[in-house]
């Protein structure tokens, strides 16, 4: 309960600090605007142009994106610092972190108040909303159930992600460079249908870096094409099990490589 | 080139916003914000001759690094005026750059990425050195700060001892007759700093390159500097030696006599007062504004008197300067 | 003499990148993959669809790879040589800008130069490689291409402005990486990095030809694939250089300003 109150407390000072910095919040505002625009822009055009892209209906396909944006969201404001841990390591925080009675991953995430969060969050709603009142599917509480579940399975999963590149970059501080990769690899590839793709693609995206997991198996078992996905039925329909499993599994890692950490410039 | 500094009547102001407490205060700030006006540096003069090593002095946030600032050409006085090697530094700051070579502290201005050496070299082109003077030049700085043995490690993997050194290296490669050092060995071990502080004295009394140096380590003072300004709150508040830094902070030495004869009638020598008188101990202290110095205080007692064992306590410039620190109303 | 310094500042980039093989496995790994994808997914998505907003299969794989190739010319991880203005800005170092004989700017520009020029010889290894493997078509005649270097030059021109305005803008908003990237990704998005701007809607593509971002990648491109005739190339290239020389005017003026604030601020 304590950590709580404390990590609100910080979260507080947080969004205060970026209220310091005038002309930068400003400015944070008028790219989200920019932001909002063009993600929607550049969802919704793909969709419109190649419809019946891998045998899905363009109302089915737009739930991809807006389960990944929603996700993503998510991911920003509650553990997106783990994006730039790399920059933290470079300039001695970890060192910092860990002399201090809290745990270094709290931390880490407690960092700063991601402010462009909060437009990520509005487009990904506005974009779910979207999706939802196009969709034709019966919203039964069972599909809402695991539509909910999804999205923060999908969070989870991206956090994995983000926390095993943190954790190699804790060892080797170059593996920052990764998660940059990661980040555009997810934003272009995690919102389409991936049976358009070859099979060793697909394949790579399902198994090597399991970008499939976010939005596309959920997706793709919500509006019934859970059987032609390349994947067993059931791997597709567990994809929320394995997003939670996956966070749980990167924090060990981080836990490890944190006990492995020797600093950067002696 | 004359390498000496003038500094007349030079005064920054700096405008802040204030900041409200709490959330609420925060956004009105946004919306409201309210300016203060803050006197970094007020009203400073003084004058650094050419080949002299000149400590400015003062507590944190005194306003040292803002006289810097603007002797170096980055920061542009509110007013008053300053010359160094004869030119108007914020004015003709590209004119300003060729004469000078500076130092802040731990700010590396080396590439990250490259061996140190890669970064000399860029130096050297940058400021258009002659290939074999830069040859000579670095070899003699190789000799004085062992370069050499870690200039070919990315400067990323360097220690800060040896990031310093190289920083140190970086900013005299052009010949500067002027060299601007804002706490240049601050966190370093002892063997490199007094490594760092032969390589200074050797640049300012073999070189005759005027050094003006910030510091919080006395015993750098001590060693490097015959003359200091203090300055706190933005205002000078002492130019002089360090003699005469003594003589009006540091008069707290005490002598410590066993004196042969314990009955021997002791008198008060002139500046000098018995502090104490226990049988054949006696404590001799100064008194008054022309106390003489613990040596020459030493001097006259043992002339005097005839002692048997003699030591002496003096206060050392960390002491001094924590009483000048003080009467200047710092502390 | 003055040219030593150019070629010293010129070659930061690539010495730092020699001196860390990791990095440059990286990027190639990174370059392969990317290509890859890209390739298979514009591949995927025309398997129904013959010809849409006037491409067809082959010229939006082509696209699609050569806008991966091109943004290879200035996207490397240049955090790690702590030399962007948001770190100089972040460590107070920037000072040391302000403290040389050469003029920030130039620095600045020099060394845009060599990271450009260093990513050339990246994008063009990637572009023989694609072009034997068949992923890339191509160009159609000798005038395309001539037209396409052009344009491609001036491209990268604008986009080392359009860069270049990003950094200064740190000088006024310290700390901003999360703006910079969502500006990059609007910059990416305009120019037609992630999808031709053919494909996007009327009132998308007019407003992006009030903005500089399609003249760094999309012009280029579509001449290269043919999509803008040999025809309206004179138009698009005037365009093109249009927005050099406005934008060097506009990035000089903020290089005056930049330098008066560090000025009163003291870095």
């Amino acid at each position: 309960m304590k950590a709580v109150r404390i990590a609100w407390r910080v979260t507080c000072l947080n969004f205060r600090a970026q209220l310091e910095y005038r002309a930068e919040f400003l400015l944070m505002i008028a790219i989200g605007a920019v932001w909002q625009v063009s993600v929607i822009v550049f969802a919704t055009v793909l969709l419109t142009r190649f419809t019946g892209m891998g045998g899905w209906d363009s109302s089915e396909v737009l739930l991809i994106p807006a389960t990944r944006m929603l996700a993503h969201g998510l991911f920003v404001l509650v553990l997106g610092r783990m994006h730039f841990v790399g920059r933290q390591i470079q300039e001695g925080r970890i060192d910092i972190y860990l002399v201090r009675p809290m745990p270094v991953h709290r931390q880490v995430q407690l960092a700063y108040f991601p402010t462009n969060a909060i437009g990520d969050l509005t487009v990904a709603a506005g974009l779910m909303a979207g999706a939802l009142s196009r969709s034709g599917l019966d919203w039964s509480a069972g599909r809402i159930a695991y539509l909910v579940a999804a999205v923060v399975g999908g969070m989870l999963l991206e956090a994995a992600l983000f926390t095993a590149v943190a954790a190699a970059a804790l060892r080797f501080p170059a593996a920052d460079y990764w998660s940059n990769w990661l980040e555009e690899l997810l934003g272009t590839f995690g919102s389409y249908p991936l049976n358009v793709l070859p099979r060793a693609v697909s394949g790579f995206l399902t198994y090597g870096l399991p970008l499939a997991f976010v939005a596309y198996f959920p997706a793709a078992v919500l509006t019934g094409h859970g059987h032609d996905t390349g994947v067993p039925y059931w791997l597709a329909a567990l994809s929320p099990l394995l997003g939670a499993l996956a966070y749980l599994g990167s924090r060990l890692l981080w836990r490890w490589s944190l006990g492995h950490y020797a600093g950067v410039n002696g | 080139m004359s390498g000496s500094i003038e500094v007349r009547g030079l005064s920054r102001t700096f405008h802040t916003t204030v900041r409200r407490p709490g959330v609420a205060g925060a956004l009105r700030s946004l919306v409201n914000p309210e300016r203060v006006a803050k006197h970094a540096v007020s009203d400073i003069s003084f004058d650094v001759a050419a080949g002299e090593l000149l400590a400015l002095l003062g507590p944190n946030g005194a306003g040292k690094s803002t006289t810097i600032k603007m002797l170096t050409g980055i920061l542009t006085p509110t007013s008053g005026e300053a010359r160094v090697a004869g030119v108007v530094p914020y004015r003709e700051r590209e004119r300003n750059a060729r004469n000078i070579g500076a130092v802040f502290g731990q700010r590396t201005q080396l590439w990250w990425d490259l061996p140190a050496r890669e970064s000399f070299a860029i130096l050297r082109d940058i400021y258009e050195v002659p290939k074999a003077e830069h040859a000579s030049r670095l070899r003699e700085f190789d000799d004085l700060l062992d370069l050499s043995s870690f200039w070919d490690t990315r400067v990323r993997h360097l220690s800060l001892g040896q990031r310093v050194r190289c920083d140190l290296a970086a900013a005299l490669l052009h010949d500067p007759p002027v060299v601007f050092l804002d706490e240049p060995t601050i966190g370093m071990d002892v063997v490199v700093k007094e490594q760092v502080r032969e390589f200074l004295r050797h640049q300012v009394e073999e070189r005759g390159r005027t050094v003006l140096l910030t510091t919080h380590d006395m015993t750098e003072v001590e060693r490097l500097a015959e003359r200091v300004v203090l300055i706190n709150h933005g205002r000078l508040v002492l130019d002089g030696g360090l003699d005469e830094i003594r003589r009006r902070f540091g008069s707290t030495w005490q002598v410590r006599a066993t004196l042969a004869d314990a009955h021997f009638e002791v008198v008060p020598l002139p500046g000098i007062a018995v502090l104490s008188h226990d049988g054949p101990q006696v404590v001799f202290g100064p008194e008054g504004a022309d106390a003489p110095t613990v040596h020459q205080a030493l001097k006259a007692v043992i002339e005097r008197y005839e002692v048997t064992g003699i030591a002496i306590d003096e206060a050392d410039l960390e002491d001094v300067m924590r009483a000048a620190y003080v009467q200047a109303g710092v502390a | 003499m003055p040219a030593a310094h150019a070629w010293r500042v010129a070659r930061v980039t690539p010495l730092g990148e020699l001196h860390a093989p990791p990095r440059m496995t990286a990027v190639l790994l990174r370059l392969t993959v990317q290509v890859v994808l890209v390739a298979s997914l514009w591949d995927g998505l025309y398997a129904h669809t013959g010809t849409t907003a006037g491409l067809d299969r082959d010229q939006a794989v082509t696209y699609a790879v050569l806008a991966v190739l091109a943004s290879r010319l200035r996207e490397l991880d240049q955090y790690t040589g702590r030399d962007t203005v948001l770190q100089h800005l972040h460590f107070g170092t920037i000072v040391y800008w302000y403290l040389r004989p050469l003029p920030p700017r130039r620095y600045y520009a020099l060394r845009a130069l060599g990271e450009q020029l260093y990513g050339l010889v990246w994008a063009l290894g990637g572009y023989a490689v694609c072009v034997a493997a068949g992923a890339v078509e191509p160009p159609a005649s000798a005038a395309v291409a001539g037209v396409f270097a052009l344009s491609l030059l001036l491209g990268q021109w604008v986009l080392y402005y359009v860069l270049l305005v990003l950094d200064q803008l740190c000088f006024w908003t310290v700390r901003n990486n999360a703006a910079m990237m969502i500006l990059v990704f609007a910059q990416n998005l305009l120019s037609g990095v992630y999808a031709p701007l053919w494909f996007f809607p009327d009132w998308f593509v007019t407003l992006s030809s009030f903005l500089p971002f399609q003249a760094t990648l999309s012009v280029p491109l579509s001449l290269y694939i043919g999509r803008i005739p040999l025809s309206d190339a004179p138009a698009e290239l005037a365009v093109q250089a249009a927005w050099v020389v406005v934008l060097a005017l506009f990035t000089r003026f903020l290089w005056r300003r930049a330098a008066r604030r560090v000025i009163s601020q003291g870095g």
